[in-house]
């Protein structure tokens, strides 16, 4: 490991010699995506994903695990592409955290912001991400036998991937639809987005302790 | 002066080594350490993780962000090691080890004329006197870490890199040499 390796270690340079270290990682920044092909992606996800699961739980959570590493990876990228790179920072606190998911996450893979962040009243570590009209949901209806499911457990992975990566471990991070026919909530917004969905944020007790510890430090 | 790099994954696993010596001053960029230092090199890095996380949750802006740069954090005998931290926990860590005047053959016997004249220029890196806190060094080291830390988020980038493997890439190693040629 420690020993200065040639440049012949049977590494395979792609056809124009330009491998991933040559390449700009701003490249991309302002790059769309066509939607159609990012649907039929997604539908093929939800097949082989379902092909080898036993109930809605199982499948969420398959759906999960395929965003997590997503979540890892487009921490670092989305930090470094701060307005000023050479102080580069990271989230410390859970506040910033969330409002980098909510905002800089959420525009650079929907391309605008969350639409509401919330705190539960009955539990200081869960927070409430709500989208009201998921883009992955976009063109899935799901059969009323199936009427629990919402894909967008991939996005909940990756909101699980972001805030693992950070260092705040969080219990799970799910995702629920509250729009349309489901109960709670305010009725007018049901209506209004029927596929109003909301990503439940867990935080691990340690993540609270720490929290709190920075707070009276006044950090 | 002799460097030790050092890349601890996020379960305090080590990703990555590298060993230089410096370019500056008329280094010729070969580390000196010796074969006892090789083999607690890695001991003292792995000493000084426990510093890091007291560190990296330390006192941050009343924006709730703290910088990835942690600067100076831990010194062992003579040896100085200082840290960058990335958004996915990842540690860099670079231990340095000064040129002491009595280390026979650091440089050849022309170059070391050269060295004494212009080492009050460089970073505070006066023979004996070396200042791991002094704005130049700083500046050095976190340069070193930023461009480091540009190929590091490349690499996480590949999709068929999971993550705390280690890095085997040759491209990769190339970067960080290049990285301490320039600014170390």
């Amino acid at each position: 490991m420690s020993a200065p390796q040639g440049t012949t270690s049977g590494l395979r340079y792609p056809s124009n010699k330009k491998t991933i270290y040559d390449r700009n990682l701003n490249r991309s920044k302002n790059a769309e995506l066509s939607r159609a092909a990012f649907a039929y992606l997604f539908v093929e996800m939800i097949s082989y994903a379902q092909k080898r699961v036993k109930g809605i739980a199982d499948l969420e959570k398959r759906l999960n695990t395929q965003g997590y590493p997503l979540g890892l990876r487009l921490l670092d990228l989305l930090l470094t592409r701060t307005a000023n790179p050479l102080s580069s920072i990271r989230p410390t606190r859970i506040l910033p955290l969330l409002q980098f998911i909510a905002q800089t996450l959420w525009r650079h893979l929907f391309g605008r912001p969350a639409d509401a962040l919330e705190r539960s009243e009955s539990d200081p570590g869960q927070y409430m991400l709500y989208d009201n009209e998921p883009l992955v949901n976009q063109y899935i209806s799901t059969p009323r036998e199936m009427s629990q499911l919402n894909c967008a457990a991939y996005v909940a992975g990756i909101i699980e991937g972001v805030c693992d990566g950070a260092g705040f471990a969080t219990e799970g991070v799910t995702a629920h639809s509250v729009g349309g026919e489901s109960e709670g909530g305010d009725k007018t917004e049901r209506e209004m987005w029927p596929g109003r969905t909301v990503f439940l944020i867990q935080f691990k007790k340690e993540v609270l302790e720490r929290e709190e510890i920075m707070g009276r430090g006044g950090g | 002066m002799s460097y030790y790099f050092c890349i601890i994954g996020t379960k305090d696993n080590p990703l990555f080594e590298h060993e230089f010596g410096t370019s500056r001053s008329g280094g010729d960029g070969v580390s000196r350490f010796s074969q006892s230092d090789r083999s607690l090199n890695p001991f003292i890095i792995h000493s000084s993780l426990d510093i890091v996380e007291e560190v990296q949750w330390g006192p941050s802006s009343t924006s709730g962000s703290a910088p990835m740069y942690l600067k100076h954090i831990d010194k062992y005998a003579h040896n100085y090691i200082s840290c960058w931290i990335t958004g996915g926990n990842v540690k860099f860590l670079l231990l340095t080890r000064p040129s002491d005047a009595a280390l026979p053959g650091a440089v050849g016997g022309g170059a070391g004329g050269v060295r004494g004249s212009l080492a009050g220029g460089r970073g505070g890196m006066l023979q004996g006197t070396y200042n791991p806190t002094s704005p130049a060094t700083e500046e050095a080291v976190k340069n070193f870490f930023f461009d480091v830390y540009d190929a590091w988020v490349k690499t996480i980038m590949n999709p068929f890199y999971g993550l705390d493997d280690r890095v085997t890439s040759p491209v990769f190693r190339q970067r960080v040499a290049t990285a301490a040629k320039k600014y170390l």
